[in-house]
């Protein structure tokens, strides 16, 4: 890697054990005294407390059922306690899918969960309920967690309302004894979308309200994605828990994305703004051995080496003298013949595994060429001066000849010829050597006389063999297409290839009508040419001879370095991609378990502004917004006069974000410089962050159940029993959808309390 | 779980048992803990609850379409006897699937599939949008699967040439 300004690299975090969940708190104050229980039932966390704490409980929202290896029992484990234990988080599962409430056993392992958690120890849940729910919920996932509220747990009532809303509420809290009256538009981040309520004069207007289907968990599959993409090979599995960590700490919005990129086309600056995350990574383990221990091992293969010589050579001389003997033993036997009667003699030979004299005869001449030849091995003679064999029988004319002679003689004209091959080739071998040194003189001589002259030479064949090998390539890609001259000749010489007619009529009758293809040799090349899987030979040859070029010139030319060769002008990146990918050499174990982010940063946060770019075909923040614009502004209205101007000029004006991650760094500022464009020129601008866009949900709503209106806008258990799980009173910061039908409702609300002042026209409003 | 093997032999106490400490998952699982508060008479209905998402959405956009239609009836009857009357019933209801963002009109930058950075270019044969000339030598020198991979990142999937 080349030397660059030092960054800092990140590491992984290190994972911790949960801890053991402080002890419930004691019950008796709200036993019996009906204290609303707030749950802020999230994606990500679940959140609950009784309406009069400060702060909630705060879990994970994942419940895992998990039989302990050890002792085989099985175990229930809800939010951080997934992690105590290895290979439990595979089998957590969450309320959730999505952006959808849609297991209602893991929701009720949850609520179990908070309910001990706040040591309720009565028969059933006696306390009324406030919980969230997602902005225009299905009515499935509503009339299921109604259906547990009521009937699992007898709560006397259960009023649903949206984070959101409720999240600007307790940032906007009104005047004790005074309605919620505020304006103001509100992003809620949630985890797998992201949704814009418009609140008007202290009521969702949900009748505007959008959900952007793109969240932190899209966002961090998004992320995974492209750090896959970008490294393929990457020895550990990265995991969404690791992408959403990055998300979480190096990710961030661009207030102007378009600007950003111009500035990061500079590879300096695109190195600057990078990331790196150092993956856990294990250096294998080299084992060190010392000089003496080095010399020992020497010294010990020295003596086995010697050892295993003696060894061979005490056989060596066993064999001789065996061969030795034996041979003395047969030429004895030779010569018995004379002094012998033949047939003894010949039964003797066959007691030895011999046939007949001429078998003798031939083993003894193999014996004595062996003893000869291994005499001079000892004597430290070379192995060539083996004396020429003669053929005598490849002279005389087959006439002459009796049958066994004339096997002979064929034996003799296959060996001779064999034998005068071996010669031709070694003289071959020698001229050729020969002429490689004499070639190489020359070229020394040359090189000698004129360096440059020689080196422009060498150089100039190495271009032309790169050249080449470059053209070949190009040639292999332009036959990839099908509409490419290359592809286009290539069929061509296919089709005539097949066709009958290749050899003119002319030439036919000429030649006699013989297909002629073949005779010349060069015919045979088409083959190659259209033949396109297989890496030619030529490939080969020319890179072996550019190898030997660059060799000669490496070792000559002091001009010619490293870098001049064909394999680093090959793998040479641009100062552009090794920026956005720095790469390391193949050893460096720490830092091929580097993960460099750059662009990603912005590129993962700015699909919240057009998730097009992931794939998700959906106008993105800014585009909502700018839809919602002719909602409240009077003067870029087309139709009718608004209601409340003032209030739904002050509505959009009024940027409210909340949900964990609206604290994406740089969200603020892209919400203002977008709202600037869309708005008329001067208009008072603010975005504003909740103080808490974790929590104040929950707080929100726990300071909502202190007011006296709490009371009127939930579903009792007799009106649950009535009407079903799926119905609930329409309220400032509840949904709309399944709400009781207007007789109902109206015949419900004549013995409730009078609502606090409305505004003359109201339900103009809330029918819109 | 139904018992296996009547006969499983035990395993062998050597008499100086080691105190089994409860290990931190089981420290932590409220498996056991009492729930005093749950109704003893619930009984699930498995077949409600076994729903997938795709049915639950299906059923929200059927619902919402009669709905509407019962909407629309009941203005038209309404608006023969009392046309002011028939103004007051809402024209919709906001529901989970209509609160959906509508895909985007705008026309957005092009980005380079490898780099991030913007993409002036695209390659024809793949069909991914690059940077220069620079990133193009990646881009050719990517396999098919590759290129489809980077595609998919970007939502778009290949029709099969």
């Amino acid at each position: 890697m080349e030397e660059n300004t030092p960054q800092t690299i990140f590491r992984l975090p290190t994972t911790y054990l949960p801890t053991l969940p402080p002890t419930a708190e004691p019950y008796s104050k709200h036993r019996s005294h009906h204290t609303p229980i707030v749950i802020d039932n999230g994606s990500t966390s679940i959140r609950w407390g009784f309406g009069t704490s400060a702060t909630p409980y705060t879990s994970p929202n994942a419940v895992a059922k998990y039989k302990e290896r050890k002792t085989n029992k099985p175990l229930l484990l809800f939010g951080e306690a997934i992690d105590s234990e290895s290979g439990v988080r595979a089998q957590a599962k969450t309320p959730w899918e999505g952006d959808v409430l849609l297991n209602f056993d893991a929701l009720e392992n949850a609520l179990d969960y908070a309910f001990i958690q706040l040591g309720i120890d009565t028969p059933s849940v006696d306390h009324p309920v406030l919980m969230t729910e997602r902005l225009c919920s299905p009515l499935h996932s509503r009339a299921l967690t109604s259906e547990l509220m009521f009937e699992l747990y007898n709560v006397p009532s259960l009023t649903y309302c949206i984070d959101g809303i409720m999240s600007f509420y307790q940032n906007h809290l009104p005047p004790p004894k005074q309605p919620f009256a505020s304006n103001g538009l509100v992003i809620s981040f949630n985890t797998a979308s992201t949704s814009i309520i418009p609140i008007l004069r202290g009521k969702g207007l949900l009748s505007q309200a959008k959900r952007i289907p793109w969240g932190p968990s899209q966002s961090s599959e998004y992320l995974l994605k492209l750090i896959q993409l970008k490294y393929p090979n990457f020895p550990t599995r990265v995991t969404t828990i690791q992408t959403n960590w990055m998300l979480h700490n190096f990710c961030q919005v661009a207030t102007d994305f378009p600007a950003l990129l111009r500035e990061l086309r500079d590879p300096l600056k695109l190195r600057a703004s990078e990331v790196i995350v150092q993956f856990p990574f294990t250096l294998p383990v080299t084992e060190e051995k010392t000089e003496e221990e080095v010399a020992k091992i020497a010294e010990k293969r020295k003596e086995q080496g010697k050892k295993l010589q003696e060894m061979a050579a005490k056989m060596m001389v066993e064999k001789l003298l065996q061969k030795e003997t034996d041979l003395q033993y047969l030429t004895n036997l030779k010569e018995t013949k004379a002094t012998e009667n033949k047939r003894e003699w010949v039964s003797k030979l066959q007691a030895e595994g011999l046939s007949d004299e001429a078998a003798l005869d031939e083993t003894i001449k193999k014996l004595d060429a062996d003893l000869k030849k291994a005499r001079k091995k000892e004597a430290g003679e070379a192995d060539e001066g083996q004396e020429e064999p003669t053929f005598p029988l490849v002279d005389i004319p087959d006439a002459d000849l009796d049958e066994e002679s004339l096997k002979e003689k064929k034996k003799q004209k296959l060996l001779k010829a064999g034998f005068e091959a071996r010669a031709r080739a070694r003289r071959e071998k020698e001229r050729e050597k020969e002429e490689r040194e004499r070639e190489e003189k020359k070229e020394e001589e040359e090189r000698e006389e004129d360096l440059g002259g020689w080196a422009r030479k060498l150089r100039q064949e190495q271009e032309a063999l790169m050249a080449k090998i470059k053209e070949r390539s190009k040639r292999k890609a332009a036959l990839t297409d099908r509409k490419s001259a290359a592809a286009q000749a290539r069929m061509k010489n296919i089709a005539s290839l097949a066709a009958d007619d290749r050899v003119p009529k002319a030439k036919k009758r000429k030649g006699g009508g013989e297909d002629m293809f073949g005779a010349d040799d060069a015919d045979w090349a088409i083959y190659r040419k259209i033949y396109t899987a297989a890496p030619s030979s030529d490939e080969e040859e020319d890179l072996v001879q550019l190898q030997v070029i660059e060799q000669k010139l490496l070792a000559h030319d002091p001009t010619f370095t490293n870098k001049h060769t064909h394999a680093s002008i090959a793998s040479q990146r641009s100062a552009l991609m090794s920026a956005f990918r720095p790469s390391y050499e193949e050893g460096d174990i720490e830092g091929n378990t580097r993960i460099h982010l750059n662009t990603e940063r912005w590129r993962v946060c700015e699909a919240y502004f057009s998730p097009g770019m992931a794939g998700v075909d959906s106008a993105g923040l800014a585009e909502v917004i700018q839809n919602l614009v002719p909602s409240f502004i009077e003067s870029r209205s087309r139709t009718t006069p608004l209601d409340f101007p003032d209030d739904r000029a002050e509505l959009i004006q009024n940027v409210f974000l909340t949900g964990s991650a609206s604290r994406m760094p740089g969200v603020e500022a892209r919400l203002h410089a977008t709202l600037q464009s869309l708005l008329p020129p001067g208009s008072p601008i603010n975005v504003m962050r909740a103080e808490d866009p974790t929590l104040d949900a929950w707080k929100g709503m726990a300071a909502f159940t202190r007011t006296e209106e709490f009371r009127n806008v939930g579903v009792t258990k007799a009106e649950y029993e009535e009407y079903g799980g799926e119905r609930v009173r329409r309220w400032w910061g509840g949904n709309w959808n399944g709400e009781f039908s207007r007789e109902v409702g109206d015949a419900m609300q004549v013995d409730e309390p009078q609502q606090p002042a409305k505004a003359p026209n109201f339900d103009d409003l809330w029918g819109k | 779980m139904p018992p296996k093997g009547g006969f499983k032999k035990k395993a062998p106490s050597d008499g100086a048992a080691t105190p089994l400490t409860p290990t931190l998952a089981a420290q932590l699982s409220y498996l056991h803990q009492p729930r005093p508060f749950k109704n003893p008479n619930y009984t699930k209905n498995i077949n409600r609850r076994a729903k997938n998402l795709k049915t639950v959405l299906g059923q929200e956009r059927e619902r919402e379409k009669t709905e509407r239609e019962a909407r629309r009836l009941e203005r038209e009857e309404l608006a023969k006897t009392d046309p002011q009357a028939a103004s007051n019933i809402p024209e919709e209801v906001p529901t989970y699937t209509t609160i959906e963002a509508p895909p985007s009109v705008i026309p957005h930058k092009h980005l380079c599939d490898i780099t991030g950075l913007e993409a002036p270019y695209t390659d024809p044969t793949t069909g991914l949008r690059y940077h220069d000339k620079s990133v193009y030598e990646i881009v050719k020198g990517l396999s098919a699967s590759v290129a489809k991979d980077y595609l998919s990142a970007r939502g778009v999937n290949s029709i099969v040439k």
